[in-house]
């Protein structure tokens, strides 16, 4: 629509009114957005243009037009900056950037023969109120999520970190469609290298746009090819704020509801905000059962497969007896029947997420429970397998993050064919590669794996399990912020002895 | 060629692995089959045999920290150019590698064979080989700091196994090992002697101790790495010895993996399987140390890039491991990396201990005439 001018940095005015008409429309070719119009006062001609649907129309009105009209006096771009009562009124004098404020929401206002333009912010933004969020719920603790305005996201930052020390440093990204991006860090807590590093990687990003803080995090992550994601992606204040307050870095990216933070570990996408705002024991409990459910997510079927395939002396003889009785009738090798159902779990799945809320559910009845006993009657697959397979696909979606979920689900299918190929054998191995990967990989440049390798105790309580609060009085010691105490350690915590 | 390496900050870990690199390089596919070996030689007193191997690797390495020590930073290779000059010492260094690689070869194929009489008897060496050497290169590819880790992590995945020994543990018949100290000197010094494939691998010191980060502290995480194999394979001669009657122990290759297979729970009958499985995450470390050993000795005799290298020696290995499926062969080559490490690992460093310490002195006095003049 617009097309893009050589680099005209020389002022243009003063210019007549009628030739800077020209020239602002026939910059917006085909198109009668911009709403130009002149007026005349005591034989002085002033002009007001800007894109209607991009200010709000009444603060026009009121704020601008209503004062310029009702008093009758010699203007001058001075004395409107003067006269008209809001702070944010600026003086301009190159084309492009003007072109450049029409777009972003600016109103311009010229008087004949002056030797710059006055303009007023006046951005209309569409947005949509705070909401619940949807991909990470939350029973316990704040349910807000981000939404697409990153005014109303930083807003949402600042009220739950009150620090002067909380930076919110902007940065430009997108060569063809720039897009505000801010990182966001506590500047006495969170580690320098990290900030330097994360402030290069956005700065020299050079892309011509970025759809989503989800795309952004693809094109800055330390490995682009890894099926594991190495930042995390949250939707929600609170899991942002406490990783920021706690010395990481969170990058918050216009129009996006999700906001990014790093570094992260491998384990961090097992830990729930939730964990915090529960009791330490059952919170710790919950850490634990979500580690244990991604193993079983990850290995229980293609256990199945290869005890059934080859190692069938591995099952004790009760049980082997009851799934030999319902694998009796299946007339496919095991790897195919669980291929298959996995498959049809995996789309209902998909399925659910496509279509809307009421229909999805419905579809999930007739998909898991109508199709589930039809197929085990038809003699297609057996009782057992659908046992194992809704338990690998329910474990897989207690992971909190999303990104972490899918990344379980797709490793699943490899193992499922390594062990159809090469038994036990080829589960190990899928075990051993997954590790070695693991191990490879680096957030933000920090071992993914940490603390368990580099391997460093005290920060191993706030990993895999969680202590009490007052116990908690140092920082994540393995990502090295500047300021490791949390608060000084409690008194009370001091053992006491019996009636003392 | 430097004698001293320099190695960057970063590439540095920190002397508490070494328990890890140590243990898991010594713990691999020999103490399988070593109760049996030992009994041979030394009847019920086995474990006399064993603690006197523990106390002689104790002195070695003991000895290999002073060799290491009259130096800044250098390892095996440097030190052997810097004593025997750089024809020689290359030379000498290249048998090391060309040892690294052997003993590499013999890890691989008998565990390839140890799945095969326990798991699939059908399997294809080429198959199997394939996949161990594709964990191989793709953690060497990552560094020492990677094999480390896989080190690190796969000792502590692995080591739930000694769980399993307590139900044989507990079953095992006493009298089997009385009456004690019936066997003769020689005979407890050949049964010690056959613990040397089992306990080789430490020698790996010699190659890393450059990237030690603090080398004050690395004294006391060898010593115990190495206590710690020998109690292991101990405790499992022990048992073994305990728990088989003796002609049976003479006839088992790998008594400590039948040891596995008495115990059952309610949703496993067989724990063989799986230990064979799991026994994959102690073979692993073993080989990725030893791949890096001879990468990276070749990167240091002959400047060839470690990635070339690695690449090579890889589908020599595969192609090695493919043809070499009978029982004799693998036999073989075990028995001759045993003898080529008795003498590498366990003589050698008493012979280049004098050498390296007259030499310093030596040096020293030149300095002094020097000096003085």
């Amino acid at each position: 629509m617009r097309k893009r001018l050589k680099s005209e940095s020389k002022g243009i005015f003063p210019i007549k009114i009628d030739q800077l008409e020209n020239l602002i429309t026939s910059n917006f070719e085909n198109n009668t957005d911009v709403s130009f119009s002149t007026y005349e006062y005591l034989s002085q001609k002033i002009a007001v243009f800007y894109i209607p649907y991009q200010v709000t129309p009444e603060k026009v009105e009121n704020l601008l037009l209503k004062p310029l009209s009702e008093t009758k006096a010699e203007w001058s771009s001075a004395s409107i900056l003067n006269e008209i009562p809001l702070s944010s009124g600026k003086l301009e004098t190159k084309l492009e950037v003007i072109l450049e404020g029409l777009i972003s929401g600016k109103v311009f206002i010229y008087v004949e023969n002056e030797d710059d333009i006055v303009y007023y912010p006046m951005l209309k933004i569409e947005k949509r109120a705070l909401a619940k969020a949807e991909t990470e719920t939350v029973v316990l603790g704040p349910q807000v999520a981000f939404t697409e305005s990153i005014i109303t996201n930083l807003n949402i930052m600042r009220w739950r970190i009150r620090s002067t020390d909380l930076v919110l440093e902007k940065i430009m990204i997108g060569k063809r469609f720039p897009r505000e991006v801010r990182m966001i860090y506590v500047k006495s807590i969170a580690n320098e290298t990290d900030v330097n590093t994360m402030r290069e990687r956005l700065q020299e990003l050079e892309v011509d746009e970025i759809e989503d803080s989800n795309v952004l995090m693809q094109f800055i992550e330390d490995s682009s090819t890894s099926i594991f994601p190495q930042f995390y992606s949250t939707e929600l204040p609170d899991r942002a704020s406490y990783a920021i307050s706690k010395g990481r870095i969170g990058v918050l990216v216009e129009n996006s509801p999700s906001a990014i933070l790093a570094p992260t570990t491998f384990f961090s996408f097992f830990e729930s905000t939730e964990d915090l705002y529960m009791r330490w024991n059952a919170g710790s409990f919950l850490r634990i059962l979500r580690f244990l459910a991604m193993f079983v997510s990850v290995l229980l079927t293609p256990m199945y497969v290869a005890a059934v395939t080859f190692h069938y002396e591995i099952i004790p003889p009760q049980l082997l007896v009851s799934i030999g009785q319902s694998r009796a009738s299946v007339p496919f090798p095991p790897i195919f029947e669980t291929l298959f159902i996995e498959l049809m779990i995996e789309l209902l799945r998909e399925a659910g997420a496509r279509l809307p809320t009421k229909v999805g559910q419905t579809i999930g009845i007739v998909g898991g429970v109508v199709v589930g006993t039809a197929a085990v009657q038809a003699g297609i697959t057996s009782n057992i397998l659908i046992i194992f397979v809704t338990i690998s696909a329910l474990a897989s979606f207690t992971v909190p993050s999303y990104l972490m979920g899918s990344t379980i689900r797709v490793i699943r299918f490899p193992m499922i064919l390594l062990a159809g190929m090469l038994g036990i054998i080829g589960i190990m191995f899928g075990i051993c590669f997954i590790i070695i990967h693991l191990l490879k990989l680096t957030s933000l440049g920090r071992p993914y794996l940490t603390p368990i390798y580099p391997f460093r105790f005290e920060d191993l309580n706030k990993v895999l399990f969680r202590l009490p609060q007052n116990y908690q009085w140092k920082r994540f010691a393995s990502f090295q912020p500047k300021n490791l105490t949390r608060f000084q350690k409690r008194k009370a915590n001091e053992k006491k002895d019996i009636d003392e | 060629m430097d004698v001293n390496v320099k190695i960057k900050s970063i590439l540095r870990i920190r002397a508490f692995y070494l328990f890890f690199i140590i243990s898991s390089i010594q713990l691999g596919v020999g103490i399988m089959g070593a109760p049996a070996l030992i009994f041979i030689e030394a009847r019920q007193d086995s474990w006399i045999s064993i603690i006197i191997a523990a106390i002689y690797i104790v002195i070695v390495l003991f000895v290999m920290l002073l060799i290491l020590k009259q130096y800044e930073n250098a390892d095996i290779l440097g030190i052997q150019v810097d004593i025997f000059g750089t024809v020689l010492g290359k030379l000498l260094g290249t048998v090391y590698i060309i040892y690294f690689a052997a003993t590499l070869l013999s890890v691989l194929i008998t565990y390839i064979e140890v799945v095969k009489v326990f798991i699939f008897p059908e399997l294809n060496n080429f198959v199997m080989g394939l996949l161990l050497i594709c964990l191989i290169v793709y953690s060497v590819l990552g560094g020492l700091r990677v094999i480390v880790g896989v080190c690190f992590l796969f000792f502590i995945l692995s080591h739930w196994v000694l769980l399993l020994l307590i139900q044989p543990a507990l079953q095992i018949d006493l009298t089997h090992l009385q009456p004690a100290f019936q066997a003769s000197f020689v005979e407890l010094l050949q049964g010690a002697r056959s613990t040397s494939y089992t306990f080789l691998g430490f020698e790996i010191l010699f190659m890393v101790y450059p990237f030690i980060q603090n080398k004050e502290k690395a004294k006391t995480p060898i010593f115990m790495a190495s206590l710690w194999s020998a109690a292991l394979v101990l405790v499992t001669t022990v048992i073994a010895i305990g728990f088989f009657s003796h002609e049976q122990l003479e006839r088992r290759e790998w008594s400590v993996l039948a040891l596995f297979k008495i115990q059952s729970l309610p949703f496993i009958e067989r724990f063989d399987y799986i230990v064979v499985a799991e026994w994959m995450m102690i073979t692993v470390p073993n080989m990725i140390l030893l791949m890096w050993g001879v990468t990276y000795g070749m990167k240091r005799l002959y400047k060839l890039p470690q990635k070339i290298s690695l690449y090579i020696v890889a589908i020599l290995l595969l192609i090695a491991c493919s043809f070499m499926g009978q029982h004799f062969q693998i036999q073989k080559v075990t028995d001759t990396v045993a003898n080529l490490g008795f003498w590498i690992v366990y003589v050698y460093p008493f012979l280049l201990l004098p050498l390296v310490l007259f030499k310093k002195r030596w040096m020293k006095r030149k300095e002094r005439e020097t000096d003085a003049n």
